[in-house]
């Protein structure tokens, strides 16, 4: 009896950890208003700050007091390598647009992006289909954003 | 008076062809992530410069009126508000596209906006100078109030842990600190980074906290991104007509409610969506269903935030003061039009003014067929097209989206990085809606707030400057309503069930 109560109850440790987390966020937080000037500045962040410390030492003690019934584990099967390609990949071309363009960075995002989402095979015809509206998604966009809304997409310093 | 000449006058077919244009631009602008209907306005509010001031009116309406609608679009089949107005549209109308009824969610969004629009263009058209009137007598502490009563949804949003809901909130307030303060200039928050100075832009967080996690689990698995029981069944028309009517009274309450926070100035399409919302789950029998795919929250969400387009022309044209962000821009190019707004424009410009008011409602009309086509064409795209494309695409319409806000880099990378705290957050029971609506109230409650302290303590009146003003009672009013109802009525229920069960 034991053994299965101590499989299906837990003290929800992550729980804890991210009110953890929150408490330091607050502290910081305080911390920064006391280089504020004004009292209209640090009235506000300090009551919100104060709140989410309070709120997360109220959360701290009620998971420890309190065991919840223990979840089985999210996204078994999931693939985090594929989760953290796509944060990357996104960031990558956060970094490289200044150099290369929109245009050019937009192209190779769209294109590592499809090879990280790709589960089918490649056959053939998607070797050439799925390039083919690559190019036409990003020209399209690229079209709209640029012509028509006038928004200055950033050329690349490489080719200015 | 609104005489039939001036219907008439609206019913050229050079105004029928710009309504026609105008809705679909709009519908087509919004529905994109990071495109709000302000930008949908600005950018297209130059062609109508040549053009007669009615009908240059009606233009702006209809594109006004399509992008607010079009933000219904990626709330419900990406997870994506593609307005900040359409926040509370994700709440049930992405767990309806779950459940494999997108088709449906977005009929009857495209249904409640109609009915919004047509309820808030009749409010201007029968009320706009006493309505008006209404909008003078909010002040600061009374906005604040207003945005508490948006935040007391976090109950509602809290999926049963209201500690993790106020955490998360206050959370979203903190961001929206971040930068330099409104009132006082101090910088806060950006620890030396020039990046932060500017704050954390509204939109392109929404964008980060809401489709960045989509994405994040989209890409993990080789499942479809929606599911799909069963063909999709054409507009399903009737079905969603047979749903309106059964919430006929919330669909004109929460219309009614869009329109009057629609005439207060800076309130603005989402807080209207989400007191609409609040109010619909409060007052529903349903109440537990919300959250989890209730077509009657999409519908309160979409006829509010459709109802401001009426209720923000209500201070923009009587008194000069645009309700809503569009509302400026378009009050911009009525001033170029040579057309001055005020009280008298009803009279000595009436004929402008109520061919446009019932441009309006062509606009409204016409949004019908052109929602539920344009509609059905996205939902058949979104459940299409394979995840290999599906993933990049909506990947690079985040990025161009929030690129093209403020022409930042920095924004993106602010976007995804708040998207995959989010994603962590939410795995640890942290739903991102407490965050998104701190980070959007919070400037509305802190300048408030700031204001009302300040007024209240120079005028040695504080306690009577919140808790003593009439329309500051009436919402705090609802505002306890709001917290302490659920409960009462879940107690309530239960002591009712024990009574039957007792005397079985």
């Amino acid at each position: 009896m034991k053994m299965s109560n101590d499989n299906r109850q837990d003290k929800d440790m992550a729980s804890v950890v991210m009110a953890c987390l929150f408490i330091i966020m607050g502290l910081v937080a305080l911390w920064d208003t006391t280089n504020m000037v004004d009292s209209d500045s640090y009235v506000f962040p300090r009551a919100i700050a104060i709140a989410m410390i309070l709120f997360s030492l109220a959360l701290i003690f009620w998971k420890l007091a309190k065991p919840v019934a223990k979840k089985d584990a999210d996204g078994v099967g999931a693939s985090n390598f594929r989760r953290i390609a796509l944060v990357g990949v996104m960031l990558l071309s956060c970094m490289l647009m200044p150099w290369l363009g929109f245009l050019i960075s937009g192209f190779a995002t769209f294109f590592l992006l499809m090879l990280v989402a790709m589960y089918d095979a490649w056959t053939p015809a998607k070797k050439i289909i799925y390039p083919l509206i690559a190019v036409a998604v990003v020209l399209g966009f690229y079209g709209l954003f640029a012509n028509l809304l006038q928004v200055p997409l950033p050329i690349g310093t490489l080719f200015e | 008076m609104p005489g039939f000449e001036n219907l008439l006058a609206a019913l050229t077919l050079v105004n029928l062809m710009l309504a026609f244009l105008g809705v679909v631009a709009g519908t087509v602008i919004g529905s994109l992530p990071g495109l709000t209907a302000t930008m949908a306005v600005a950018v297209l509010v130059p062609l109508t410069f040549t053009m007669e001031p009615s009908s240059a009116l009606i233009m702006m309406g209809a594109i006004y009126t399509g992008a607010i609608y079009g933000g219904a679009y990626s709330a419900i089949l990406l997870n994506t508000p593609g307005t900040p107005s359409a926040i509370a549209t994700t709440f049930d109308g992405f767990p309806m596209a779950k459940q494999g009824k997108g088709d449906l969610a977005i009929t009857l969004a495209c249904i409640a906006s109609v009915t919004g629009g047509l309820v808030g263009a009749t409010f201007l058209l029968l009320l706009a100078p006493p309505l008006a009137e209404v909008a003078l007598a909010f002040g600061p502490v009374e906005y604040f109030w207003l945005a508490i009563f948006g935040l007391t949804l976090i109950s509602a949003l809290s999926e049963g842990n209201l500690l993790k809901g106020l955490i998360g909130a206050c959370f979203g307030l903190l961001l929206a600190c971040v930068g330099v303060a409104e009132i006082s200039a101090d910088i806060r928050f950006t620890f030396g980074n020039q990046v932060l100075i500017g704050g954390i832009e509204t939109v392109s967080a929404l964008i980060g906290l809401y489709c960045i996690p989509v994405l994040i689990d989209l890409v993990a698995t080789p499942d479809r991104h929606l599911k799909v029981t069963h063909e999709p069944r054409g507009f399903r028309f009737l079905e969603a007509l047979a749903i309106s009517w059964k919430h006929k009274f919330s669909l004109l309450r929460s219309s009614v409610i869009g329109t009057l926070v629609g005439i207060l100035p800076g309130a603005g399409g989402s807080i209207a969506g989400l007191v609409a919302y609040s109010e619909a789950r409060r007052s529903s029998s349903r109440s537990e269903h919300f959250g989890h795919g209730e077509p009657e929250g999409v519908m309160a969400t979409e006829s509010a935030n459709n109802a401001t387009v009426g209720g923000g022309f209500i201070p923009t044209l009587v008194l000069g003061i645009p309700g809503t962000p569009p509302d400026a821009v378009i009050l911009g190019a009525l001033l170029i039009q040579g057309i001055r707004t005020g009280p008298s424009l009803f009279v000595e410009g009436a004929s402008i003014v109520y061919t446009f008011i019932y441009g309006l409602f062509l606009a409204t009309f016409l949004m019908l067929p052109v929602g539920l086509v344009i509609g059905r064409y996205a939902y058949k795209a979104i459940i299409t097209i394979p995840k290999a494309l599906l993933v990049p695409t909506v990947a690079f319409m985040t990025v161009i989206g929030t690129y093209a806000i403020r022409n930042s880099i920095s924004d993106i990378v602010i976007m995804i990085l708040l998207g995959v705290v989010g994603w962590i957050l939410n795995r640890y029971g942290f739903s991102p809606s407490p965050i998104v609506l701190g980070l959007i109230l919070g400037s509305i409650a802190e300048q408030g707030f700031v204001q009302a302290w300040t007024i209240g303590a120079a005028t040695g009146a504080l306690p009577k400057m919140f808790f003593g003003r009439p329309i500051s009672l009436v919402i705090i009013f609802f505002i306890l309503i709001s917290l302490f109802y659920p409960v009462v009525r879940k107690r309530w229920l239960k002591h009712r069930w024990r009574v039957t069960h007792e005397d079985e």
